[in-house]
């Protein structure tokens, strides 16, 4: 294994995965939220891909390169709230050579929602399986409405059903959760690329452009 | 410096394409779990559960490989752009240093170094804006202040150092 660095900035362009699965996860969850309808296949879909792209990038957070691995970012609310003391009072920043504090809990606080929002989803749809989702869609089409009794028959117990209840009020709750910490994600670049003078949104894309 | 740019771009474009591949062998991969666990709730003793179940951890580990070489590519990546990136600094130190042995002028230091990128005296004229004769009497100068008799042993000067084994004498040669 090479040395380990220890620059005082942050990458000049992520590396691959970290940036797949960002665009990966934000396109997904702005089309679940709002394009598709909720338990369609796609939104089904979607949700799946956004659990694959969250699994692999905590995958990516242990085994990854230097500055995507959560020991470069670790959870620290006090050196987050010392961060944003210091951003508001315009003084001079620290440089961090991966996420800034307030950038570390921020991403924290997303993985969460995202873990919470696909396992309700999951209790919502028991665990169903895009294949399965568009199986049983066909079969309803199909006029087939056995794949429907037995969904709600099968299973109906008290316990159950209010399980699936509350599994779908928190769903909800954290989809909204997701869009207003999307808001504060993007609000936050702004102002970071403003006090730190520096451009965050290149090395999430390409990188700077080369002559 | 020409080549590094490609140097990059190609192990840029190798990391990328091992990343995409990556990610979608790890949705496969999610699918395929998702659908053992729902397997697993039917029948676990089926030899259709089995099979699926081996091949899913197949899939883990070879995606927890992927991820681990991708991660030993994107580093031994970075340590050669540092590499080359120390060896550029270290060489631009040493001809800063000479130039400076050689009490130079600024004009003259500007017109050496892009000497010794290889540009020819029209071009160096161009650059900077000034006559041809103005730039061939400022290389002589260099040439004289140096104690080199022209362009090619100016820029021999410098390679010199970097290539550590000397020149064989024309007897040992011989021999």
């Amino acid at each position: 294994m090479a040395t380990p660095r220890t620059p005082a900035a942050p990458p000049s362009l992520w590396d691959p995965v970290v940036r797949i699965t960002h665009w990966g996860i934000a396109i997904s969850v702005l089309a679940n939220a709002a394009l598709d309808e909720g338990g369609s296949l796609l939104h089904v879909s979607l949700g799946w891909m956004v659990m694959a792209l969250l699994v692999l990038r905590l995958v990516w957070g242990v085994l990854g390169p230097g500055e995507a691995r959560f020991s470069a970012f670790p959870p620290d609310p006090v050196a987050a709230l010392r961060h944003l003391g210091r951003l508001a009072s315009g003084r001079a920043v620290r440089h961090y050579p991966s996420h800034n504090p307030a950038g570390a809990m921020m991403a924290y606080a997303f993985w969460a929602c995202l873990a919470l929002v696909t396992v309700t989803g999951l209790v919502m749809t028991s665990g169903a399986t895009p294949m399965q989702v568009a199986a049983e869609k066909a079969a309803v089409a199909s006029g087939d409405w056995s794949a429907l009794i037995k969904e709600s028959e099968g299973e109906s117990s008290d316990e159950d059903q209010g399980l699936r209840h509350t599994a779908e009020e928190v769903h909800e709750v954290v989809a909204n959760l997701l869009l207003i910490l999307a808001a504060l994600h993007v609000a936050g670049v702004f102002v970071e690329t403003r006090a730190m003078r520096r451009n965050l949104v290149a090395p999430m894309v390409l990188g700077q452009r080369r002559k | 410096m020409s080549a590094s740019p490609d140097i990059q771009s190609a192990g840029r474009r190798q990391t990328a394409a091992l990343s995409v591949f990556l990610v979608v062998q790890t949705l496969g991969t999610v699918f395929f779990v998702g659908d053992v666990i729902g397997d697993l709730r039917e029948d676990p003793t089926s030899v259709h559960f089995i099979f699926e179940a081996v091949v899913t951890a197949a899939l883990v580990l070879g995606i927890l490989f992927g991820t681990f070489a991708l991660r030993r590519t994107i580093e031994l990546l970075r340590a050669q752009e540092q590499a080359l990136a120390v060896a550029r600094g270290a060489l631009s130190d040493v001809i800063d240093g000479q130039f400076q042995a050689w009490a130079l002028t600024p004009a003259e230091r500007d017109v050496g170094f892009l000497a010794l990128k290889g540009l020819d005296v029209a071009e160096i004229a161009e650059l900077r804006g000034a006559a041809q004769g103005t730039v061939r009497a400022q290389l002589t100068r260099i040439y004289s202040k140096a104690g080199v008799s022209g362009r090619a042993q100016f820029a021999a000067f410098f390679v010199e150092d970097l290539l550590g084994a000397g020149v064989p004498e024309p007897a040992e040669a011989a021999q």
